[in-house]
C-alpha cells in the first residue's frame, strides 16, 4: 500500500483500473485497500453533493443551506462515482 | 443438560453473523446493550450433542482497531476471556477482502476457528476453495459454510467441538515474519513483555502501536513504567504506520490464499470511450469537445420553447390595439406591451435554453460523462494549486454561481476555496447560458454557436489567469496527492427523472427569472419613460457617460444593462428591452396604433439601433460580469472576508470591461 500511495504523489488522478495496472495488481486488490485506509482514515471520500444530500456526515453538516433550488439535480449528483482523496496531514504524521 | 461452551461470532458487516446467530439461537435470544454504549448487545443460546451454549453475536465492524465503540467493545470481550473460542467469519465470494478480519484478529490469545461463508455465491461464481489446505497453514479449523443453507450446519456444530477441544489457535508466524520488515517493529516487540494486557499478543500490541491505536497506547502507558514506555513511543516515531501493517496483513492473506482459491479471470477492461476519455493527450480535448457540442445540441430542444416566445410577441400588436379601442390610457397601454408582453416573450426564449441547457447536462451526468469531466481536470486543478474536488464548484456553476460557491464548501483549506470560488465566477451560470444564445441568435443568427465556442475559451483563459492573479496569495504550491476515482459505469439514463428534474428546474427559472425581469425592466422603463418624448432621466444621464462606455464598444444603453447585470443576468435583458422601446417609445406606440406589428418587434429594433461589435462587447461584459448579488452573498458567506469578496467583485468588474474593449474591436476587425 505503501506504492499506492506513493504513485499518487505525482498528483495525478487515477482510476481504480489505472491504480490496478500501475501497481501489477487487479481491481478487487484496490478496492480492499482503499477500504482499509478509508477504515483507518489515511484516505476519504469525497462528498459530491453540496445539496446535502445526506450521504455523508459533510453534506448533513450543511443540509440546511442548499443552493438554490433548481439548481442541481435533486439530491446532487448521483452518477459521479466514487472518489478518494489521501489525509495528507495523517501521512505527514505518521512519517514523523 | 451439561453446560458447553461460549461462542462469540466475529464478522465484518455483511458477512452473515445475524443470519448464523438466529439459525443457531433461534427464539433463545436476547438483545440488550453493551455496558454503558449504545451499541447493541446479542445474546443467546442452543443445544447441542446434550451440551448447552451460549451465543454472543458481536457488533460487526470492519476490524479490530479503535476507529469505533463497535471495534473497541468488540476486541475488550473477546480479549477478556468471556468466549472460550471465537468463530471468524469470512465471506468466501471475496476472500482476499473479508480475510482482513482474521489478520486483525492474529495474535489475540483466543482460540477459534473460521467460517467460510456464503460458500454457495462462491460456487455460484466459478470459484473453488481448497479449505484443507487454509486450515493447515492457519493451525485452525477452516470450513466452507452457508448460513442460510440449513444442511451445512452439522459441519458448524463439527468444526466447533474440533475447534473447542484442540485448543486451536492461529500460527502466527508468517504473519510475525511479515511484521518484522516494518522499521520499528521489532523494536517494540521486544519492549512488550509477554501477558501485559490480558489476551494479546506483543506482536498485535506492537502492530496496534505503529497503528497509532490510542486506547491500545494509552492502556500500555498504564501497564508499563515510564522509561519502557518511553523507548517504545520512541520506536514508533516516523514510521509508516497503519499503511505498512496493513500491507503486511494483505501480504499474509495473499500468501494463505496462495493457490488455493481458483477464480474467473476478472481483470477489467476499459471501454473505448473510457480509453479517449482518460487518455494523457486526447482527454482534455475530449471533454471539451463533448462540452461544446453539448452547448450546441441545447440549441434543439430549445426551439419549441423559443417558438412560443416569438408567438408571444406576436400578440402584442393585437392587445395593445385592443386596449386602445376601449380607450385605455396610453400609459397603461405602454406597460402591458413593451413591459409585459415584451418581458414574456424574451422569458419564454430564455426558457428554451434553460430547458436545453439543463437537459443536456443532466443527460451527461447520467451517462456518466460528468464523472470523467472531473477526472480529466484533476490535475488541470493541482496545477492551479487546488484540489481535485474544485472541479464540482465549477460544474455546479453553469447551473448557478451560489451553488458552486456553495459547493466549495466541500474544500477545507481556506485559501483554495476563496480561490475556487473567485475561479466559479468566471464559469457562465444557467441564467448566462439563457442570456448567450438568446442575444447571439438575434444579431449573429447561426454565428451564435461561434459565439458559443469563444465564451467558453474565453472562460478557460480568464480562469488560468484568475488563478495566476489570485493564487499567489491564496494558495502554496505544495505537494499534491492525485484523487482516486471509482468511474462510474456508463448506463442508459434514467428519462423519467431526468425530465422530472429538467422540467422542475425550467420551472423554478421561470418563476424567478419572470420576478427580476418584470421587476427590472418595468424599473427602467419607468425611468426612462417620459411623456414629452425627450428621453427621461436615465437618457438624460445615459448620455452625459456615453463618452465614457464607448470606449468599452457600449452605447449607454447596453452599458446600463451591464450594470444591471450585476444584480442578475436575468436582468440584462429586462433592461435592454426597456430602454430600446422605452426610448423610442413614441415612434413605436404610433406604429402600432396604426397595426404596424412589425415595428414592435424588439429584436429587429435592436438590429435597427445595435451593431454588430457592440453586441459582442456586451454579451462578454455582461457574462464575465460579477454573477448576481446572491452570488456575492453566499461568496461573503463562504469566505467570511469582505475584503477578498471585494477584490473579487473588482477584479471582475475590470476584466469584464477589458473583455468587453477586446470583443468590441475584435468586432470591428470582422465586421
Ligand atoms: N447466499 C447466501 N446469503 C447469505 C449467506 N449468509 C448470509 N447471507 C445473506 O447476506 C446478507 C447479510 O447477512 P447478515 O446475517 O445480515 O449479515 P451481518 O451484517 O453480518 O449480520 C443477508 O441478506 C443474508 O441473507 C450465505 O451463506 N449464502
Amino acid at each position: 500500500m505503501e506504492e499506492l500511495l506513493e504513485l499518487l504523489k505525482d498528483g495525478h488522478a487515477r482510476t481504480l483500473e489505472l491504480l490496478a495496472s500501475e501497481l501489477g495488481t487487479d481491481t478487487d486488490d484496490i478496492k480492499r485497500k482503499l477500504e482499509y485506509l478509508e477504515n483507518m482514515g489515511i484516505i476519504r471520500k469525497v462528498c459530491l453533493s453540496p445539496c446535502g444530500a445526506g450521504k455523508c456526515a459533510e453534506c448533513a453538516m450543511h443540509s440546511g443551506a442548499a443552493p438554490c433550488k433548481g439548481c442541481l439535480p435533486e439530491n446532487g449528483f448521483k452518477n459521479m462515482g466514487e472518489m478518494w482523496e489521501v489525509d495528507k496531514g495523517l501521512i505527514a504524521e505518521n512519517r514523523g | 443438560m451439561s453446560a458447553g461452551a461460549t461462542i462469540a461470532l466475529l464478522g465484518q458487516p455483511n458477512s452473515g453473523k445475524s443470519t448464523l446467530f438466529n439459525a443457531l439461537t433461534g427464539l433463545r435470544q436476547h438483545v440488550g446493550n453493551w455496558p454503558g454504549k449504545t451499541v447493541e448487545k446479542k445474546e443467546g443460546s442452543f443445544s447441542y450433542g446434550g451440551k448447552e451454549y451460549r451465543v454472543a453475536d458481536l457488533p460487526g465492524s470492519y476490524s479490530l482497531s479503535a476507529n469505533s465503540d463497535e471495534e473497541v467493545i468488540t476486541r475488550d470481550f473477546i480479549a477478556s476471556g468471556e468466549a472460550d473460542v471465537v468463530c471468524i467469519l469470512a465471506d468466501s465470494s471475496q476472500l482476499q477482502r473479508s480475510l482482513f478480519m482474521l489478520a486483525d484478529y492474529a495474535g489475540i490469545n483466543v482460540p477459534c476457528f473460521l467460517l467460510l461463508n456464503m460458500a454457495d455465491v462462491a460456487e455460484d461464481q466459478g470459484k473453488t476453495i481448497d479449505a484443507k489446505t487454509i486450515e493447515k497453514k492457519l493451525g485452525i479449523p477452516v470450513v466452507p459454510f452457508s448460513a442460510t443453507d440449513i444442511r451445512s450446519y452439522d459441519s458448524f456444530y463439527k468444526t466447533l467441538e474440533k475447534a473447542l477441544s484442540k485448543d486451536s489457535r492461529i500460527n502466527v508466524e508468517e504473519l510475525a515474519a511479515q511484521y518484522g520488515s516494518i522499521k520499528g517493529y521489532q523494536d517494540i516487540c521486544d519492549l512488550i513483555p509477554e501477558n501485559v494486557l490480558e489476551g494479546y499478543s506483543p506482536m498485535w500490541l506492537a502492530v496496534k502501536v505503529l497503528e497509532k491505536d490510542e486506547v491500545v497506547i494509552a492502556k500500555l502507558k498504564n501497564a508499563l513504567d515510564a522509561e519502557t514506555f518511553g523507548r517504545i513511543e520512541e520506536a514508533a516515531r516516523g514510521t509508516n504506520g497503519a499503511v505498512a501493517t496493513g500491507g503486511c496483513k494483505f501480504r499474509w492473506i495473499d500468501e494463505l490464499l496462495g493457490e488455493t482459491v481458483s477464480a474467473g479471470n476478472n481483470t477489467v477492461r476499459l471501454s473505448r470511450l473510457d480509453r479517449i476519455y482518460t487518455n494523457k493527450f486526447w482527454g482534455k480535448a475530449a471533454v471539451i469537445l463533448t462540452v461544446l457540442l453539448g452547448l450546441i445540441a441545447s440549441f434543439i430542444p430549445a426551439l419549441p420553447l423559443m417558438g412560443v416566445g416569438e408567438a408571444v410577441l406576436a400578440v402584442k400588436a393585437p392587445v395593445m390595439n385592443a386596449l386602445y379601442s376601449i380607450g385605455c390610457p396610453e400609459f397603461l397601454i405602454l406597460i402591458v406591451g413593451d413591459v409585459i408582453i415584451q418581458s414574456f416573450s424574451y422569458i419564454f426564449k430564455m426558457l428554451g435554453f434553460v430547458f436545453g441547457v439543463t437537459l443536456v447536462f443532466g443527460l451527461l451526468e447520467e451517462v456518466g460523462v460528468m464523472a470523467r469531466i472531473s477526472y480529466v481536470f484533476d490535475n488541470t486543478m493541482g496545477k492551479l494549486g487546488l484540489q481535485g474536488k474544485s472541479v464540482m464548484p465549477f460544474l455546479v456553476s453553469f447551473g448557478c454561481t451560489m451553488g458552486g460557491a456553495a459547493g466549495a464548501r466541500v474544500i477545507d483549506n481556506w485559501g483554495q476555496k476563496v480561490l475556487t470560488i473567485a475561479l466559479a465566477w468566471a464559469v457562465p451560470c444557467g441564467a448566462a447560458w439563457a442570456t448567450i444564445p438568446m442575444l447571439a441568435s438575434i444579431f449573429f443568427g447561426p454565428g451564435a454557436v461561434g459565439v458559443i465556442v469563444a465564451i467558453l475559451f474565453t472562460m478557460l483563459v480568464h480562469m488560468w489567469i484568475t488563478a495566476k492573479v489570485f493564487g499567489g496569495q491564496l494558495v502554496k504550491k505544495e505537494d499534491r496527492y492525485g484523487m482516486i476515482m471509482e468511474l462510474p459505469p456508463y448506463h442508459k439514463p434514467k428519462w423519467g427523472a431526468l425530465f422530472r428534474y429538467v422540467l422542475g428546474r425550467t420551472k423554478e427559472t421561470f418563476i424567478r427569472v419572470t420576478k427580476v425581469i418584470l421587476l427590472v425592466c418595468g424599473i427602467f422603463w419607468l425611468l426612462s419613460y417620459s411623456p414629452s418624448g425627450n428621453g427621461g432621466i436615465l437618457y438624460s444621464i445615459g448620455v452625459a457617460i456615453e463618452p465614457v462606455t464607448r470606449i468599452f464598444g457600449l452605447p449607454w444603453q447596453l452599458f446600463l444593462s451591464y450594470v444591471a447585470s450585476a444584480v442578475g443576468k436575468e436582468g440584462a435583458v429586462g433592461v435592454i428591452s426597456a430602454l430600446y422601446s422605452g426610448g423610442s417609445y413614441g415612434n413605436a406606440f404610433t406604429q402600432a396604433m396604426s397595426g404596424g406589428a412589425d415595428t414592435s418587434n424588439l429584436s429587429s429594433l435592436l438590429l435597427a439601433n445595435v451593431t454588430k461589435p457592440e453586441a459582442l462587447a456586451f454579451i462578454f461584459a455582461m457574462t464575465f460580469n460579477m454573477p448576481c448579488v446572491v452570488a456575492l452573498a453566499a461568496t461573503f458567506q463562504e469566505t467570511h472576508s469582505a475584503k477578498w469578496t471585494a477584490r473579487i467583485v473588482l477584479y471582475y468588474t475590470v476584466v469584464s470591461l477589458i473583455l468587453a474593449f477586446i470583443a468590441y474591436h475584435i468586432g470591428m476587425l470582422i465586421w
